[in-house]
This record gives structure tokens, C-alpha cells and sequence, in this order.
């Protein structure tokens, strides 16, 4: 997962992308005849020093490869701290990615 | 015996000291599992709020008029409003909720994320508003290419 976070006027910007297919239940159907073989991201989180600064639910229905942007309040955080996130899909694998806060 | 009852009071005190970091946020797919499944946006409001009725104020929602490519349509949106929940939801695909975020104390909610969308449809956004209302905004758009095809 690529993060990207910037920190500026007390505000931190944040750009994240995950690299996954995100195929839905009905893409599966007609490539492989097995619903069941739909994968997508289904739980997002990001922390930064331990502290949870991002946690969303998701569906199949994000684009391919999904990018993210939010923004957190920069007050209790500086520059130089690590934006961590993590994610975990229908079928149990995981991904992570960190990101500077610059 | 005694060496029983110390695990047990350790393990306990382990659970106590875990639940506080899993409450605070919260999976909704584990917890609501019955909002992913539903197909109309009515029946996944319901399973996630019990209710479905919405105002219609205090959240912008910014996506384009027509999307050239249904597989990623850029949805952005944004509240002021003091609220617990934000989340996602369409009419045009087989089931409606797109996302749901978990507000922390550290978040701005303004957001930005691609969705797909298998026809024309209407995107709502619903911000649960932690004095237990519903804030929403919708927006109908037409979609040239659907995006679940692949």
C-alpha cells in the first residue's frame, strides 16, 4: 500500500492506495461461474504512533487498485511520525503500507 | 487449582485491556454483516440504523454529472457535523453500501475515493450524527460504461 501524508496548517493530507482487484461477486460469476471467488478489501485502518487515526468498512464496490484520501488533525502529530495502515480482504490476506508524515 | 485461577484472572484481565482498542473502532462488516448484503439502500440503512429516515443537510457530496467509466467514479465528500459514522451507499449495483468510516477523534471528515458503479444511479452519503440523527446528500449520475463488468 503507497501513503502519502503531508502536514500542513495544522492539517494532515493523506493519499493511499492499495493494490488489489476488488472483484465483485457477479465479475466472478462470468469469469470463473463461482461467485464465491469474489475478492475485494473489506476492512481498512491507519494509525499513527498507535493512535487509530482511520478505520473504514468496505465493499467490492471500490474501484480496482482504490486510493484513499482523508485528513486528519495534524495537532498532535509532527512531522517525521509514521502514518501506518493496514488491510485485510474477503479472503483472509493482508496488505500494509507507511507513509512519513512530511 | 491456584495456578487455574491465576490464568483465568489473566486472561480476563487481557480481554478487559483488549476490548476498549476494539471498540473504538468499529468493523461494520463483522458487526452489521446484514448492511453489505442488503440490495436497496433502504435495506441497508435499516440494518445499520435501524431507520431510514435521512436529512437532507450539512453534508456535501461532489461526483461527476456523467461517468465515462463506471469502474472508478470519483465521489468526494465532507461534513462540519459533529457525527460518529460516514458512509457510502448506491442504488445501481446488485447490493447498495460502498463503505462505512469509523469517526476518531482525530479525524477531518472530508474524503476521497473511487467507487464503481454497474449502471446510472443515485450515490447517497449518510453521516450518523452522534445526536443520533441522520444527516445525508445525495446525487444522481449517469454512468456510460457500467463498472462491474470487468
Amino acid at each position: 500500500m503507497k501513503v502519502k501524508a503531508k502536514l500542513k496548517n495544522g492539517v494532515i493530507k493523506v493519499k493511499a492506495m492499495a493494490k488489489h482487484e476488488m472483484s465483485t461477486f457477479n465479475m466472478m460469476e462470468k469469469k470463473t461461474g463461482n461467485r464465491e471467488d469474489a475478492n475485494f478489501i473489506t476492512h481498512i485502518t491507519g494509525t499513527i504512533n498507535g493512535e487509530t487515526v482511520l478505520d473504514i468498512s468496505t465493499s467490492q464496490f471500490l474501484s480496482k487498485n482504490p486510493i484513499f484520501k482523508f485528513e486528519i488533525k495534524g495537532d498532535t502529530f509532527k512531522k517525521g511520525d509514521k502514518l501506518l495502515m493496514n488491510w485485510v480482504d474477503r479472503k483472509g490476506k493482508t496488505g500494509k503500507g507507511k507513509g512519513k508524515i512530511k | 487449582m491456584e495456578r487455574r485461577n491465576f490464568l483465568n484472572v489473566t486472561l480476563g484481565a487481557l480481554a478487559l485491556a483488549v476490548v476498549p482498542a476494539s471498540v473504538k473502532a468499529e468493523d461494520y462488516r463483522a458487526t452489521k454483516p446484514a448492511v453489505w448484503a442488503a440490495h436497496t439502500v433502504d435495506d441497508a440503512l435499516k440494518a445499520m440504523y435501524g431507520t431510514t429516515t435521512l436529512i437532507e443537510e450539512g453534508v456535501s457530496l461532489t461526483a461527476p454529472d456523467v461517468a465515462s467509466n463506471g469502474g472508478a467514479i470519483p465521489v468526494d465528500f465532507s461534513t462540519d457535523l459533529d457525527i460518529k459514522s460516514i458512509a457510502v451507499y448506491q442504488d445501481a449495483n446488485p447490493e447498495a453500501a460502498v463503505c462505512a468510516y469509523t469517526v476518531t477523534k482525530y479525524t477531518i471528515n472530508k474524503y476521497s475515493i473511487k467507487i464503481k458503479m454497474a449502471k446510472s444511479g443515485t450515490i447517497t452519503i449518510v453521516a450518523e450524527g452522534n445526536d443520533g440523527k441522520l444527516y445525508a446528500a445525495k446525487k444522481t449520475l449517469d454512468v456510460a460504461l457500467g463498472g462491474c463488468e470487468g
